[in-house]
């Protein structure tokens, strides 16, 4: 039961973490490097907000908040010029995660750091007691993932985006300002990612560093899931399932590379990945 | 050279060290120079090869301790590593059809796993704090830096004559346009492997060089961050120009040694920047700029010898000619429930001038490319000059000899007309991998349409400075250069002139009546495939409405109706 719950709860987390990559890479075909340190922003945002003495959950508009803004300046002075050069685009948010990253150091120090987690104790499901911290975190995962799909199947700017997901240029032909739904997707994007990090923060420690091990996760995650929120759930839940079962029965160090890995090798036998055709 | 041999007189011993460890990590730099900036293989996995050799060194001289012997055996045992690595993950990255994206996520794969495993090695590889205190050469301060020093100019040299070889030209023609490459007979996958195992040993020995030097080998050392900061020197440098990414490699070691100390926060969030600031802004790094801001313009150019064109020798045709040049049985092509083609039987001898005409849609364009790339068709067989070409990709039927000319014109964008023309001779005529040859020597038809269309006058123009209408011409002559025996053409007049109309058909009827080429056309212009053609194929919904001699064919009721659209098919299948 608790190998169940562990593997839910890994699932959600890793879902929470790759949803803002996959909407920015699914609209934009770029794969936004800087996703870690838009996280570790997150992370930070609920850092700050704990040591004002907040509430604890003030941490998560602040996090969305500040992730956003983030997103917006970078989008404007950054991915503008790369649309047409993905790969520079991988280079250049790798750049600039770097530099947010030192900012980070440089206002909170290199050491690492703790916050307190909003819901203390344990919940008990069917006889076995979990951390009601985690079985919250399935909540947020499961209200970010119907959130995106309702904004993308029930909004008018979701049908615009689908819009421009399939056919920029007809998109662009047919008036649509495709600009400005990228500056949207990408605001929203870092702020996913903001909002990750900042749930994540009561589960781990903060440290500048700390969004480049889930960074990586996420991209292998995003890679083999094409565009679509539904096959990154697919994936999220196989690979993330052997990750937890690895981890447990195996070594932690394997169970860490499982993600990596099968995704390496299933793109290689199915370059689509989970993605129907 | 003079730098390098006065330098340890004039530099105190603390920036000799530095400049020591920056020369194997130029070492590095060079490889992914190689890769990305010539090949456009973006790789965060070089620095796994340069772990791989400095463990190689640093377990042997640990556990077995250090003489001559034990150097050797660590030596190749860093090449060994390197080599089998580099070629699994060659074989991972480099298939066909394979995205440029996919073998970058190989790359960070690769480093990722490889500091998980030294982590996980326990007392064997030290896990996180790696490996120190271990004997190793005893050779002085000034005697590291002139070996190092000389190597990594001997190494550079090397790597510089090589890329600008004629065979070094072929890393940029895969960069500029794969698939031209692959419809030239030249398999890029093999290349890339390759490519890849030789960067890999190269880095190896850097990072042997580096353990043996510095005493301490530690994860990082093969991780993937290690692995960006390659990408920054070289793109700070300048991609693509061997030099850059040296100086690149050396200036910023030796500046994150010092100010590291004193201010090491700033230093990388400065670093980060430029970094982010050039990829922006600067796309081809700081050597390029400011190059082209301090020399003359004619430098960049002056260096590319003349090349003079030649007639090939005839090749004599190796046994009895095949009666079939290109012979289809039963091919379809369906995209999930759509049948694009169906039941499709197309035989063509040598000598025979075939055009496929239909109207948009009629799949003629699929045709082609079912008879050119094994993995494009759904059922039958194709055969070119009497060989299966099976499910194998397009390589394998230009081997055949078979030729493609694109609807639009599909050249490489930065080689001059020369160089393409030399590239499409690979395989004939292998190219040197240290020099580049100053006679090109193609077979007459090739000459002679590069005389008709006059590009026998722009030889050092790079392809994508010419028109459109000589693009299409340079795309012939190389597919020409190939000597095939059967060539696909779709639609070789659209955008010509009237007056080159004329001549190229010429041109084509030379190919068949003189050369015994076999020539499938697709062709809308009617007046001119009934100029040219011995036989016409009706392509009519996917399916051979009628072939038969031009006169049956332009006469007949049904392809009338076919073309203006009111008909009934055959087959009565829609109407």
């Amino acid at each position: 039961m608790a190998l169940l719950l562990d593997i839910l709860t890994t699932v959600a987390i890793l879902y929470a973490v790759a949803s803002g990559l996959l909407l920015i890479f699914g609209v934009m075909k770029i794969i936004n490097f800087a996703h870690g340190a838009f996280l570790t922003l997150g992370a930070y945002a609920s850092l700050v907000a704990s040591n004002l003495g907040l509430s604890p959950w003030a941490g998560v508009p602040l996090a969305i908040l500040v992730g956003a803004l983030a997103g917006m300046v970078v989008e404007l002075l950054i991915m503008r010029p790369l649309y047409a050069r993905p790969l520079d685009a991988i280079l250049a948010t790798w750049g600039l995660g770097m530099v947010i990253g030192q900012l980070i150091t440089l206002a909170f120090g290199r050491e690492v750091q703790f916050v307190a987690s909003p819901v203390q104790g344990t919940v008990n499901v069917w006889g076995t007691d979990y951390s009601a911290y985690r079985l919250l975190l399935v909540v947020a995962a499961a209200v970010i993932g119907i959130g995106m799909a309702a904004l993308l199947t029930r909004t008018r700017f979701g049908l615009i985006t689908r819009a421009v997901i399939m056919n920029e240029q007809l998109a662009r032909g047919l008036g649509i300002h495709s600009g400005a739904v990228r500056f949207i997707t990408f605001s929203v994007g870092a702020g996913l990612g903001s909002l990750a990090g900042c749930l994540i923060t009561p589960l781990s420690s903060v440290d500048p560093n700390m969004g480049i091990p889930w960074l990586m996760n996420a991209f292998m995650l995003v890679m083999v899931s094409g565009a679509s929120m539904a096959s990154l759930l697919l994936a999220t839940l196989l690979f993330g399932a052997i990750q937890v079962v690895v981890s447990t029965y195996f070594s932690p160090i394997l169970g860490g590379l499982a993600i990596v890995v099968l995704a390496a090798i299933t793109l290689r036998i199915r370059p689509k990945g989970f993605a129907r055709d | 050279m003079l730098v390098v041999a006065v330098a340890p007189f004039m530099l105190d011993s603390y920036t000799l060290s530095i400049l020591v460890r920056a020369i194997f990590f130029a070492m590095l730099a060079l490889t992914v120079d190689i890769l990305w900036g010539y090949t456009g293989v973006l790789t965060f996995g070089q620095s796994a090869f340069f772990g791989a050799g400095a463990y190689a060194a640093g377990l042997v001289f640990t556990h077995l301790g250090f003489s001559p012997e034990m150097a050797a055996l660590a030596l190749g045992e860093a090449l060994l590593s390197a080599g089998l690595i580099a070629l699994l993950v060659g074989w991972l990255s480099f298939y066909h059809g394979a995205t440029p994206l996919y073998a970058s996520v190989i790359s960070l794969v690769l480093p990722i796993v490889m500091t998980q495993l030294l982590f996980s090695g326990g007392t064997f590889t030290g896990s996180s704090s790696g490996l120190t205190g271990y004997v190793s050469f005893d050779l002085s301060l000034e005697a590291w830096f002139w070996w190092a020093g000389f190597a990594l100019i001997a190494i550079t040299a090397l790597a510089w004559r090589f890329v600008h070889s004629d065979a070094g030209r072929l890393l940029v023609a895969t960069r500029d346009n794969e698939m031209r490459c692959s419809y030239l007979g030249i398999n890029t996958s093999t290349l890339k492997i390759g490519l890849l195992v030789a960067t890999a040993l190269v880095a190896a020995v850097a990072g042997f060089g580096y353990a043996s030097f510095s005493g301490v080998v530690a994860p990082e050392l093969a991780g993937f961050v290690f692995g960006t900061e390659i990408i920054i020197w070289v793109a700070l440098g300048g991609r693509g120009t061997l030099i850059g990414p040296v100086f690149g490699a050396l200036l910023i070691e030796c500046a994150s040694a010092y100010l590291g100390g004193s201010l090491p926060y700033v230093w990388k969030l400065l670093l980060g920047a430029a970094f982010v600031g050039v990829i922006v802004l600067l796309p081809q790094g700081l050597l390029p700029a400011l190059l082209a801001r301090w020399l003359p313009k004619h430098w960049a150019t002056s260096a590319k010898p003349a090349v003079t064109l030649v007639e090939a020798a005839a090749r004599p045709t190796s046994g009895a000619q095949a009666t079939e040049a290109v012979a289809l049985r039963g091919v379809g092509k369906h995209y999930g429930s759509l049948r694009v083609l169906k039941d499709i039987d197309l035989v063509a001898a040598p000598g025979e001038l075939v055009s496929l005409i239909g109207p948009n849609g009629a799949g003629k364009t699929t045709l082609m490319r079912c008879m050119s790339d094994g993995a494009e068709r759904s059922s039958g067989t194709v055969h070119i000059a009497g060989n299966d070409i099976g499910r194998a990709p397009p390589y394998v039927a230009v081997r055949y000899g078979l030729g493609r000319k694109f609807q639009t014109a599909n050249v490489f964008a930065t080689l001059t007309v020369a160089e393409s023309l030399r590239i499409a001779r690979t395989r004939l005529d292998p190219p040197s991998l240290w020099r580049r040859a100053e006679q090109l020597a193609l077979p007459a038809y090739a000459l002679a349409v590069l005389q008709v269309t006059q590009l026998d006058k722009k030889l050092d123009t790079e392809a994508r400075n010419l028109s459109h209408g000589e693009q299409q011409a340079l795309e012939l002559a190389m597919v020409l250069a190939m000597e095939p025996r059967v060539l696909l053409l779709d639609e070789p007049t659209a955008g010509l002139t009237l007056a080159e109309r004329t001549l190229i058909g010429q041109v084509f009827l030379d190919l068949t009546h003189r050369f015994g080429l076999c020539l499938l056309l697709v062709e809308h212009d009617i007046e001119f495939v009934r100029e040219i053609s011995t036989r016409l194929v009706v392509l009519h919904e996917g399916h051979i409405a009628m072939q038969g001699s031009v006169q049956e064919v332009v006469e007949s009721e049904l392809v009338r109706t076919i073309y203006s659209g009111a008909a009934a098919t055959p087959h009565g299948a829609s109407a």
